[in-house]
């Protein structure tokens, strides 16, 4: 019974580790794991609980133990404890122990980075574009020419590296499922590499503060077989290549400035309206935010476009066609009941062409009327 | 009347504010004509010039630079008169005072009533936070909100409310009269209501209150309303008033040491100073310059963050967040440092043994100094930086857990067989020992660049961080605050409702922060008003929580406000601790020491008998003050 | 006990303080401010070195010239103004009255002359700082060092005061010194800043 109190308190920290490391590594801390990388951070995490759990218990059953045996009883008010200033030993042996185990770490965790970021074989890549509130994704086709999306769709087990830009500030391209993100950084190209490897539907989030719309500038990434996949793509229009920057004189992008939209010819007013659906849908990022039933998108930080522009536009006193341009080009002239004033965009006016905003109205005239 | 308006004062400093205003107004009308800029007549301009002369103008009409003006012009100064030392009635708290012990004073309390907003703006935050979807605030006033509270409490609260502790004691503990410069004393700490003030003040701003979150990332910062600009220049004032005082603090310590007071007999509070401000000094430039940056490109359209200006003529916008963090990574240190020192304090007191491995506790804290230059870029794993930068960044940020672990170990070696004092104070420096380890593990964790790559930017890096700044500093500062009380006051405070209010706080903020790391992990990013329906019911938990660690305050404050009017006296030395501060009535008299003490063994000699630290010189006290140490005190 | 402790509140002016360094406060104060201003150039040295190095963009910017000899000049004025600051602290040293007014009038007069060049150099100089951050860049460096050659300036002004209403003696010259050493650094963070943005 009388034990030594080191000897307690080992046991103390023996059984406090026990209970306490099955609980840490049995709490369900990750969303799904949808790629390889995923695997091995989660790995790591684990591998990190195991060797913090021992010594957040350790340091805990210390204090409790203390505050238990060597709390000031009744009588010893005017006691002081021993004198101790101090043991080499010890303290050699603190300062080695966790730089061995740091070392030990950095090592591991540097090789997971590693494998990681590896570059592997057959990789395709994705351009990733944020802008404010919205993420599409390119898929290169021919020179200057891609597929724009909302959604971002992979083949499962296919590595794939994301090129990552940003439009106006910075945003953050994360996809938890992934484990990974980075950011879209204005100016510069990020590379992430990732291998998807879990069938699904997953969230693709911005996680860098951005504006007023941070947080609903939401996406989905669908993870399909690599058959569905290639369907998929092929069903899907291809356009000029949006550009990456929104800057008047446009030099300093990478990419070439916006180009105009498919030229649709005068008087043709349902080839100007698709042209304005793919504008709506893709280089134009209109549906992150606003939901279009004709557009199939579901977007939540404006107003659902279909059911509000026609009584909108009888509140604000304008033809339909006038109010969709004004919305367009100067968003804050009305603001629909119950939406905050700011959040739109307001350089829509400079990174459109006439031509573009033309197809736009056309088409958001043509399916709310 | 007259009179009133010349002499300083507050009625000056009104005057002197209107006079600002004009000034400001009438230069930017002057310029924007002599530039021929339409129109003439530019709210924003003359706002950003106005945030900056109004306080300047405020801060020479409340007098905190009359003596110099006169000796710049050559006059004769006034002979000091003592005028502006000490504090004889409340009032006097709102006055320029030069007494180390008054500005203290006025640095705590000013800082814990900007705790309080600060954390009236966190309960909306968690309001809005209960439920997913917008209930109470609009996004744009949610970005606010988070942006507002996290600078209140990092440039107004942490940082100062520190400066403000060791303002009151660190003078005392070395055995000086007052600090070195006494009057640059009373400007820094005039420096920081202006500061918090304004940005307060930016939520009346047209567009809100900055929303770009403390870190104000160019560009968003350099693309939002006017609210923005507030925050840009109220961290100019804040951190003119960090440096002022760490300058202040360094010169202090190295050149106003009693005799006998070798570096080696330092208390460690006086250690977690001096490198605490050795860190301001360095670092605090860095914030400064970042924000003179998004001040230029939102002032005068300057090109620093902007990545579209044309081929070869861009910005480059990673540079402000190297830049920010060469600043705010030391900054992690500078809020936690004087809180290593104040546990140092009260566990050597309260456990009545020697601090365990002293000089190794003071190496460890020049050593996180010297390491705390080297880590910035952790926080910018995911960035977008060149990759190869976060390796050796991912060592040094492990390596930088060795000499906290050396501390954290030999404070839990202090403890061991000594008779512990299960005091409010003791309980907060338990406390913060578990708490901050936990912050300290999950730091760790962070460094691991894969870990990091996930939880980067996710609620796990909320909890990591409230895990160190609540749990870690904060749980400090309480414990210091209760610690000193006596002192600064002369009352004992009520231990009963300390330890509830310890009890409460231990709790609720376990049940606040500790889901954070959960929902983090599971993938929920912070700084939005909305977030996915599977954090829902921990959302709610953690709001509910939230509410009970915002009302644990109220007692906190009851309990200082009711013994600070009428609290039991405290006697001079209640812990029966050695260092020099005790050993002087509680309050101290106006000039500390009738003649200076002399400094004869370390700080921490209990359970040596005998042992002494200071003795003074004076004839009337020339017997050791070991004999106040031992002698049971009357409470 | 505590009645003798309560004593020392009769007590009138505090006593003097123990000199634990001989190293004189005001100077280790200069010192360490010295240490932030160097940091603070350091940040815009750091912005100076990712706009020109790590953004790889043309220095100075295409289109536009840096007038290198009018800076020199201008080196050249703000250096001697040292020397001047110089002479006058070795005047006040031997008791020379008339060289310490005479020094430290001529480097006031110096400090404002090589501010006025700067400003006017702005005036001529072709290009605003909207139009590239090379020219965000060298208006923030060029600006910050104006910004404290006008502290420095202030400083001086006092000194000069100080100096004609008859302040300083050899053995009492600490008020003029410490300024002086800030002057000091304020030359020699102008020939950092003209090497860095001027000549390379």
């Amino acid at each position: 019974m009388r034990k030594h109190p080191v000897v307690q308190l080992l046991l103390i920290g023996a059984i406090g580790t026990a209970i306490g490391l099955p609980i840490a590594l049995a709490i369900p801390w990750f969303p799904a794991q949808a790629a390889t990388q995923a695997h091995r951070i989660d790995t790591l995490y684990h591998v990190l609980l195991i060797v913090s759990v021992p010594i957040f218990v350790g340091v805990l059953s210390v204090v409790l133990y203390s505050v238990w045996k060597f709390r000031m009883k009744p009588g010893e008010e005017g006691k002081d404890g021993p004198p101790i200033h101090g043991n080499t030993r010890l303290e050699v042996v603190w300062t080695a122990a966790p730089a061995i185990l740091i070392v030990a770490l950095c090592t591991y965790a540097y090789t997971v980075l590693h494998a990681n970021e590896v570059t592997k074989p057959g990789e395709r890549t994705v351009n990733v574009i944020g802008e404010q509130f919205a993420w599409y994704f390119t898929y290169p086709s021919s020179p200057g020419k891609s597929v724009v999306t909302q959604q971002l769709y992979l083949p499962k087990g296919q590595p794939v590296v994301f090129k990552i830009h940003s439009r106006d500030v910075i945003h953050e391209f994360f996809v938890p499922a992934f484990r990974l993100q980075l950011a879209a950084v204005p100016g510069i190209t990020t590379t992430l590499r990732a291998t998807p490897d879990r069938l699904g539907v997953y969230s693709v989030v911005c996680n860098q503060l951005c504006g007023n719309g941070h947080a609903t500038m939401r996406a989905t990434v669908h993870v399909l077989t690599p058959a569905a996949f290639q369907a998929w793509l092929a069903k899907q229009p291809v356009q000029p290549s949006p550009g990456y920057s929104f800057s008047s004189t446009g030099g300093g992008a990478p990419a070439p400035a916006p180009a105009p939209a498919p030229s649709g010819k005068a008087g043709n007013g349902s080839a100007t309206a698709a042209a304005g659906k793919a504008i709506f849908t893709g280089s134009g990022g209109c549906g992150a935010c606003h939901t279009l039933a004709d557009a199939g998108t579901t977007g939540a930080v404006g107003p659902n476009l279909g059911i509000r522009l026609v009584p909108d536009a009888k509140k604000r006193g304008l033809p339909l066609a006038a109010f969709i341009n004004e919305s367009i080009t100067k968003p804050n002239a009305f603001i629909a009941p119950g939406y905050p004033a700011g959040v739109m965009p307001q350089t829509f006016g400079q990174t459109l062409t006439a031509t573009q905003i033309q197809s736009l109205v056309a088409y958001l005239a043509s399916v709310t009327k | 009347m007259l009179i009133k308006l010349r002499a300083p004062g507050w009625y000056r400093a009104a005057l002197f504010d209107v006079i600002g205003f004009a000034f400001a107004f009438g230069l930017v009308v002057l310029i924007r004509t002599l530039m021929h800029e339409h129109p003439v007549l530019d709210g924003y301009a003359i706002t950003t010039v106005a945030l900056i002369a109004v306080p300047l103008f405020f801060l020479v009409g409340l007098g905190v630079a009359d003596y110099w003006f006169y000796w710049a012009a050559g006059k004769r100064t006034r002979p000091e008169d003592h005028s502006a030392h000490g504090a004889r009635t409340w009032r006097d708290y709102f006055r320029v005072n030069t007494d180390h012990k008054v500005i203290g004073i006025q640095y705590v309390v000013t800082s814990f009533f900007f705790l309080l907003i600060g954390g009236l703006l966190a309960m909306l935050m968690r309001a809005e936070l209960a439920q997913p979807g917008m209930q109470f605030v609009t996004p744009e006033q949610y970005n606010g909100l988070f942006s507002v509270h996290a600078s209140l409490l990092i440039f107004l609260f942490v940082i100062p409310v520190f400066a403000g502790l060791a303002n009151f004691v660190l003078p005392l503990m070395i055995g000086a009269p007052d600090m070195a410069f006494p009057r640059l004393n009373a400007l820094s700490f005039w420096l920081l209501p202006i500061a918090g003030l304004m940005m307060l003040a930016s939520f009346l701003a047209p567009g809100g209150s900055f929303a770009s979150g403390w870190t104000a990332y160019a560009p968003l910062s350099t693309s939002l309303p006017l609210g923005q600009t507030f925050f840009t220049l109220a961290v100019q004032f804040a951190g003119a008033s960090s440096i002022a005082t760490a300058l202040n603090f360094l010169v202090t310590i190295i050149t106003m040491r009693a005799p006998g007071m070798s570096f080696f007999r330092m208390p460690l509070l006086v250690w977690a100073n001096f490198s605490t401000s050795l860190l301001v000094v360095i670092a605090t430039p860095f914030i400064a310059a970042s924000q003179f940056f998004v001040l230029l490109d939102r002032a005068l359209g300057f090109q620093f963050f902007n990545a579209f200006v044309g081929a070869g003529k861009n910005g480059n916008v990673i540079m402000y967040q190297h830049v920010f963090w060469f600043y705010s990574h030391p900054a992690v240190y500078i809020m936690m440092l004087p809180g290593f020192g104040i546990i140092s304090e009260v566990l050597a007191v309260k456990a009545r043994k020697p601090i365990f491995g002293y000089r190794m506790m003071a190496f460890s804290l020049l050593a996180i100094v010297v390491l705390g230059f080297t880590v910035w870029a952790h926080h910018m794993f995911v960035s977008g930086m060149a990759p190869w930068i976060r390796i050796p960044m991912m060592v040094t940020t492990a390596i930088i857990a060795i000499p906290t672990g050396i501390k954290v170990f030999s404070w839990l070696a202090t403890l061991w067989r000594g008779v512990l004092r299960l005091d409010t104070p003791m309980l907060f420096a338990l406390g913060f020992l578990t708490m901050f380890t936990l912050g300290g593990i999950s730091g760790v964790m962070l460094a691991m660049i894969p870990f990091d790559i996930h939880v980067s930017a996710t609620y796990f890096i909320v909890a990591h961080i409230h895990y160190v700044l609540f749990g870690g500093s904060l749980f400090t500062i309480f414990a210091g605050v209760y610690y000193w009380f006596p002192k600064m006051t002369g009352r004992m405070f009520d231990d009963r409702l300390g330890k509830l209010h310890f009890w409460l706080t231990f709790i609720f903020f376990n049940i606040t922060f500790g889901p954070m790391h959960l929902i983090g992990i599971q993938g929920m990013p912070r700084r939005v008003a909305d977030y996915a329906q599977q954090f829902a019911t921990w959302n709610l938990i953690i709001s509910l929580a939230s509410f009970g660690l915002g009302l644990s305050t109220l007692v906190f404050l009851y309990n200082m406000v009711a013994s600070w009017r009428g609290g039991p006296r405290a006697a001079a030395n209640p812990w029966r601790a050695l260092t020099l501060e005790w050993q002087v009535s509680s309050p101290p008299p106006i000039f500390n020491f009738d003649a200076v003490p002399t400094v004869v063994g370390g700080p921490y000699e209990y359970g040596v008998p005998g042992a002494v630290h200071g003795i003074f010189k004076s004839p009337a006290e020339a017997r050791p003050t070991g004999t106040i140490a031992t002698s049971p005190t009357p409470e | 006990m505590e009645a003798s402790a309560i004593s020392h509140a009769e007590h009138h002016g505090p006593p003097p303080a123990h000199r634990s360094s001989r190293v004189e406060a005001p100077l280790l104060g200069m010192l360490l401010f010295i240490i932030s201003e160097v940091m603070i150039f350091g940040a815009f040295f750091t912005a100076y070195f990712f706009i020109r190095v790590v953004n790889h963009n043309p220095w100075p910017a295409p289109g536009t010239t840096l007038p290198e000899a009018v800076a020199g000049v201008n080196t050249a004025i703000l250096l001697s103004s040292s020397l001047t600051l110089h002479w006058s602290l070795v005047s006040v040293k031997s008791g020379n009255r008339f060289g310490l007014k005479a020094g430290i009038a001529s480097t006031f007069l110096l400090g404002l002359t090589f501010l006025f060049v700067q400003i006017n150099e702005y005036v001529h100089i072709g290009f605003a700082p909207y139009q590239s951050a090379q020219a965000s860049i060298f208006y923030g460096l060029t600006g910050l060092h104006g910004a404290h050659v006008f502290i420095g300036l202030c400083l001086l002004l006092m000194v000069t005061i100080r100096a004609f209403r008859g302040h300083y003696s050899p053995e009492s010259h600490r008020g003029m010194e410490v300024p002086g050493i800030y002057w000091h650094f304020v030359d020699i963070m102008w020939v950092v800043v003209y090497t860095t943005v001027y000549v390379l």
